[in-house]
């Protein structure tokens, strides 16, 4: 028989008793000659408490027998093993489970993917316009609409698209500059980003990137997979959950603008608009960015838009050994697009 | 013969304190980084297992007289307690996209109806939100056992997130000036409701002498005004031409009025928190034992500058420890005095609550 001790779970008396392997029972033997027996299988691993092998009763609250170490190896061949890293993981051992929580992870993470791209075309356009036109109807009193500007607009959505009749795209008077394409077919046009523009190509090339969003739908597939894959990451994963999800969201988004400036350069070739000019936009706007030298560097990593030179350079060369461009606008019709907030009779 | 009584002089050696804290780094280290790699390549999901895994050490080697604390929760229910009250809020959230939608969309009545929604699901968290740190509080005694005996609580919290509610709401209300007063009566109103065994913990904190403490924030706050006040006397007149003596008084100015600030403001509520936490765990008894907690402002900055430094000097690789560090802290500094009659500790009736932490982790917050 072995020394050992006994918590019997009603008091929290420590009782020292000896055991010993009976059968498929281990028996045991208190201080007053009184003996009990528990079967092999009531009885589960809880600790390895420094000398000694600590056992549950699964029927019973806080039943806990202490074994030396040593002892419990006799005792028990047939007593379960220790609990390390939760159920199936021990089952399988922590190499093959690491290596299988990889590979469902990155499953899921393609799924997430490629998953929103797929049920995008699928959403009515109906529900986009319950999330975009909210958002349209908040600018209201902001809209531009100075003589000849909307026309020269159409003009060259229509030359960059010619399905693009039924898009709503419009200048708003808010000091970024920047565009943007919103769910429902709407676009906007912040007024300083033509009031910056050398000419009608640069606003050619941003208005092509913000149809091709539409087209492709790709605010809706954000959407998609922020309600999806982004809601359940940083719900149930917590902490490191929200990191990932900010780091993939990122990638997605920048696989999305990469998407979109490659369609916007083939619209603009088709429209035999050059190419030249979003190279020049971008160009400006790396220049501003190059102010934050290694930390935008850094910043490339969770940054949603791919970076700016890289789009410059990618436009430029698009453009490169071709001379037969034709102006998007005439002078007259750029002027009024320029001006469409500042001759605008009811912003004034 | 068995042991029916155990005094901490018999079976503590260090300094004869009933808890010791005796993991070591090296032990826990291995535990600390399969717990990150498993969370990092599940997306995080893993995070509920190295939760238990980490109590499950900590509990493991945290030493009470004669024997250690044993945790018994597991992952499995942190998870599924986690799912429970996910499923639950669902509902809630959809409430409050309508309650908005109203709010930007509707007519007069739709606005009014939809303000009210917002205003009764605010209360509606604040109110869960303290029954869920009563609750996180009954999971944690109920899977905390010592000699075979475990605590618990039969209580819902229900009762006490009115309380919670209402004494922080007042406490706002006076620009958080009574908060010694709610901060310790809501101790008081978690620990009446848990038990160990069959003994009921017993708490009758007073705010008496905390206000000092948490009055020197306000006293912070006063200086650091104070100093901006003095800067923009001592600027010249506008339009005359500052010189060189008023720059330099104005950047010293501004220098330590951010000193006072950043480093005052951190150290005066430490110095509160130390008074608190020795009030409270002074004051919460159970069976004729009571805690004591000797923790004082320098050990508590000492904690905080060494997670920093630790964390500098290892690239961050150090945040793995800060739960360890946080946890020996804790035990380093708990007393328990008096002589536990072990024959006269019963198992407890309580019920073992499943909702684990759920609430608690929904709404981001602590137990004690």
């Amino acid at each position: 028989m072995e020394r050992g001790w006994l918590y019997d779970g009603a008091t929290a008396v420590r009782h020292e008793i000896e055991v010993a392997a009976e059968g498929e029972a281990v028996l045991i033997r208190y201080a007053d000659g009184g003996t009990s027996k528990v079967p092999r299988a009531r009885l589960f691993h809880v600790d390895t408490r420094g000398e000694w092998e600590v056992y549950g009763h699964i029927e019973v609250d806080g039943w806990r027998l202490g074994v030396p170490g040593a002892a419990a190896a006799g005792l028990g061949p047939l007593l379960p093993p220790r609990r390390r890293y939760g159920g199936w993981i021990d089952r399988i051992g922590l190499a093959r489970a690491l290596v299988a929580a990889v590979a469902v992870s990155a499953l899921v993470i393609f799924l997430a993917t490629r998953f929103p791209g797929w049920v995008a075309p699928y959403v009515p356009r109906s529900w986009e316009e319950n999330v975009g036109g909210p958002v349209m109807a908040s600018l209201d009193g902001r809209y531009c609409h100075g003589p000849g500007g909307d026309a020269a607009l159409r003009k060259l959505a229509s030359a960059i698209a010619p399905g693009a009749g039924d898009l709503d795209i419009r200048v708003v008077d808010i000091g970024i500059v920047n565009a943007a394409a919103l769910p429902g077919g709407h676009i906007l046009i912040f007024e300083p980003l033509l009031t910056e523009a050398a000419g009608p190509d640069e606003v050619a090339g941003v208005l092509a990137h913000e149809i091709a969003h539409v087209e492709r739908r790709h605010v809706t597939a954000a959407m998609v997979r922020q309600l999806s894959f982004g809601l359940f990451v940083t719900l149930v994963g917590g902490g490191t959950g929200a990191n990932l999800e900010t780091f993939l969201s990122a990638r997605y988004s920048r696989g999305a603008e990469a998407e979109a400036d490659a369609d916007a350069i083939a619209a603009l070739e088709r429209a035999r608009i050059s190419p030249g000019g979003a190279a020049v936009f971008f160009d400006r706007v790396a220049r501003r960015e190059r102010r934050l030298g290694a930390i935008g560097a850094g910043l490339s990593y969770i940054s949603t838009h791919p970076e700016p030179a890289l789009r410059a350079r990618r436009f430029l060369a698009s453009a490169g050994g071709r001379n037969d461009w034709k102006p998007s606008l005439s002078p007259e019709e750029w002027q009024a697009l320029v001006d469409i907030c500042r001759n605008d009779p009811a912003r004034r | 013969m068995d042991a029916t009584t155990t005094r901490p002089a018999e079976g503590a050696q260090d300094r004869g304190r009933a808890f010791a804290f005796t993991g070591t780094w090296q032990e826990f280290l291995p535990i600390a980084l399969t717990n990150l790699l498993l969370t990092i390549v599940t997306l995080g999901i893993y995070r509920f297992w190295a939760k238990a895994r980490e109590r499950q050490y900590f509990w493991s080697r945290t030493r009470l007289v004669d024997d250690h604390l044993e945790w018994t929760g597991t992952g499995k229910e942190m998870f599924l307690g986690f799912l429970m009250v996910f499923a639950a809020l669902i509902p809630i959230v959809l409430l409050l996209v309508f309650a908005a939608r109203l709010v930007t969309e509707g007519n007069d009545l739709g606005k009014a109806v939809g303000i009210a929604l917002f205003l009764l699901i605010y209360c509606g968290f604040f109110y869960m939100a303290g029954v869920a740190a009563l609750r996180a509080l009954r999971y944690r005694l109920s899977r905390t056992y010592w000699h075979g005996i475990r605590g618990g609580s039969d209580d819902g919290g229900w009762g006490y997130g009115v309380q919670y509610m209402w004494r922080t709401w007042l406490t706002a209300l006076a620009f958080f000036v009574p908060l010694p007063w709610a901060q310790t009566r809501l101790w008081n109103a978690r620990f009446n409701k848990m038990s160990f065994g069959q003994h009921r913990f017993h708490a009758d904190a007073t705010a008496e002498g905390l206000f000092k403490r948490w009055l020197l924030l306000y006293a912070v706050i006063g200086v650091f005004v104070a100093v901006f006040v003095l800067i923009a006397l001592a600027m010249p007149k506008a339009g005359a031409q500052p010189d060189m003596n008023d720059i330099m008084n104005f950047g010293m100015g501004m220098v330590i009025a951010v000193l006072v600030l950043y480093i005052g403001l951190p150290i005066a509520a430490l110095a509160y928190y130390a008074a608190y936490y020795r009030r409270v765990a002074g004051a919460t008894s159970i069976a004729g034992l009571r805690f004591r907690f000797t923790a004082g402002t320098a050990d508590w900055l000492l904690l905080f500058l060494g997670h920093i430094g630790l964390v500098i000097a290892t690239l961050g690789f150090g945040l793995l420890f800060i739960s360890y560090r946080n946890y020996s802290f804790a035990v380093r500094h708990l007393d328990l005095e008096g002589e536990i009659d072990v024959a006269a500790l019963a198992q407890s009736s309580t019920r073992a609550p499943t909702d684990a932490e759920g609430l608690a982790d929904a709404f981001d917050i602590g137990a004690i």
